[in-house]
């Protein structure tokens, strides 16, 4: 087997007309580049986008501390909603994994009902519709909660895959030691699967990210939020927009950097890899 | 089940409304964003340096921002430069431009699915680039990226809900449960049936997605 991926072997040793052709593209690549770089900052140069009240804040301390403050409020929900998706997932997975049918088909009900509609919406029922039948929580919580369990019905399924991709001889053997269920399932089956799945559960912590973008919907404190607080004050909303997301960018790409260098390192099981497809949830 | 009754009779043909809606910006952002992706693509496998580099950022980009976050970008900032999208179509783009940079990405690694070998076995035989890549490679790498294409279709259509963010003029459905929840008492009903409509499309996508890969699969 070799290293080289399709997509180098592809366009491995060129003939002498197919390299000409190379070079001509890079440059006229190269020059579109250039082009496309220049019309942008025409672009802002034109609509006055350039001019200095637009970017001078960002001189200041207290607008990045103003961002950090953001940041952090992101990060402290992400946090508890990952907590949350991690044990809730669990208990999902527990339930789904029954052999006593009604735990099963309530597991799988949770399941499908929490990964089937958008965590928006479930945005919505904490904060439209719980206080209407009296039920109050703070704004953290009615981001973080719904996002929590929102990923717990996936986390859950990613935990399942993970536990299928344990080779069946794991489990006789455990048994022939004579050990119990909840021996032969935690001490042996879940701490494999668990490896199994790490790189996957990073790459839903991607989407715990994004997700709480909306908590400006209800004005909690988190990066979002607190972009509009600014583009509120100084009334300068592209380049404030543009840093916000330029931050969230950057903190996504490093976690999906981390989960796709764990994914090479730890060579998930091709069953496994195969459950894969249908348990990343993608946009968000 | 008064309740019930009550509000699909006065809200009834809203949630068919909604639900079509829904499943309108979904089609329409998922076909063009998986054509642009595809266009993407083949930028981005020619061996050319600044195309590749630049399709990489594109796709880092647009797979790591907050699509709700892309959606304030195109409506309230792009103004200040002069570009003014309508709020229906700032939705769409927002959601092609998330849908291109998965498509670009899912589709890439199906075709590193293919092994190298083989690409060079077909070159040995003669075959030219664009019959290896038309006979050999996408049929492969097709078949390999079923299963990602279904949950981003899945994953489209739940974000289709940041439609609510902004004054479209046709609600979809999680923009009606707010219009609904101001209007009357009956929320939990409203997002009962909200619900349903979602998880079902899902189930009908999952369902239809995992006949298609079971056709198409190839046992390795």
């Amino acid at each position: 087997m070799s290293t080289k991926s399709a997509e180098e072997a592809l366009f491995e040793n060129p003939d002498r007309r197919t390299r000409a052709l190379i070079r001509v593209g890079t440059a006229i690549a190269a020059l579109a580049m250039l082009a496309l770089i220049a019309a942008i900052v025409l672009r802002f140069y034109q609509a006055g986008q350039l001019a200095p009240r637009y970017w001078e804040f960002f001189a200041w301390g207290s607008t990045w501390k103003f961002l950090l403050s953001g940041l952090i409020g992101t990060l402290a929900s992400a946090a508890m909603a990952a907590a949350i998706a991690l044990t809730v997932g669990l208990v999902f997975m527990a339930g789904r994994l029954s052999k006593i049918w009604p735990i099963r088909w309530a597991a799988v009900a949770l399941i499908e009902f929490f990964r089937g509609v958008p965590s928006l919406l479930l945005i919505y029922f904490c904060f439209l519709i719980l206080p209407s039948l009296g039920f109050k929580m703070s704004s953290y919580w009615m981001v973080t909660l719904p996002i929590g369990l929102n990923t717990a019905a996936v986390v859950a399924e990613v935990y399942r895959s993970g536990v299928l991709a344990v080779p069946r001889g794991q489990r006789d053997a455990a048994v022939s030691l004579a050990l119990n269920g909840w021996q032969t399932f935690f001490d042996v089956i879940f701490p494999q699967a668990i490896r199994y799945v790490v790189p996957s559960l990073l790459a839903q912590l991607v989407i715990v990210v994004k997700d709480t973008t909306f908590g400006y919907v209800v004005t909690y404190g988190e990066l979002m939020q607190n972009a509009k607080v600014l583009v509120a004050n100084y009334n300068s909303l592209v380049p404030v927009y543009l840093i916000v997301a330029v931050i969230y960018c950057l903190l996504n790409y490093s976690l999906s950097k981390t989960s796709r260098a764990l994914n090479n390192r730890m060579g998930a099981p091709a069953t496994l890899s195969k459950a894969g497809g249908r348990l990343n949830r993608h946009a968000g | 089940m008064g309740d019930l009754a009550k509000l699909l009779h006065e809200f009834g043909p809203a949630f068919i409304h909604a639900a079509l809606i829904t499943w309108k910006l979904t089609i329409i952002s998922y076909s063009l964003g998986v054509l642009l992706g595809i266009a993407l693509t083949v930028l981005r496998v020619l061996p050319i340096k600044p195309l590749k580099v630049l399709v990489g950022a594109y796709v880092e980009f647009f797979r790591n921002i907050p699509s709700v976050a892309l959606l304030i970008i195109i409506v309230f900032a792009l103004p200040d430069l002069n570009v003014l999208i309508d709020y229906e179509p700032s939705v769409i783009v927002a959601l092609v431009l998330v849908c291109s940079a998965f498509t670009a990405d899912n589709l890439r690694s199906g075709i590193n699915t293919v092994e190298a070998g083989q690409i060079e076995a077909s070159y040995s035989l003669g075959m030219s680039l664009f019959k290896t890549m038309y006979d050999i490679v996408l049929p492969q790498a097709l078949r390999a990226i079923v299963q990602p294409m279904t949950s981003l279709l899945i994953g489209l259509m739940l974000s289709t809900a940041i439609a609510s963010q902004v004054p479209v003029p046709h609600r979809e459905l999680t923009g009606l449960v707010d219009m609904i929840n101001n209007e009357t008492a009956s929320g939990i009903l409203t997002f009962a049936i909200t619900a349903a409509f979602y998880i079902g499309t899902g189930l009908v996508i999952s369902w239809a997605g995992a006949a298609l890969d079971k056709k198409a699969r190839i046992l390795r």
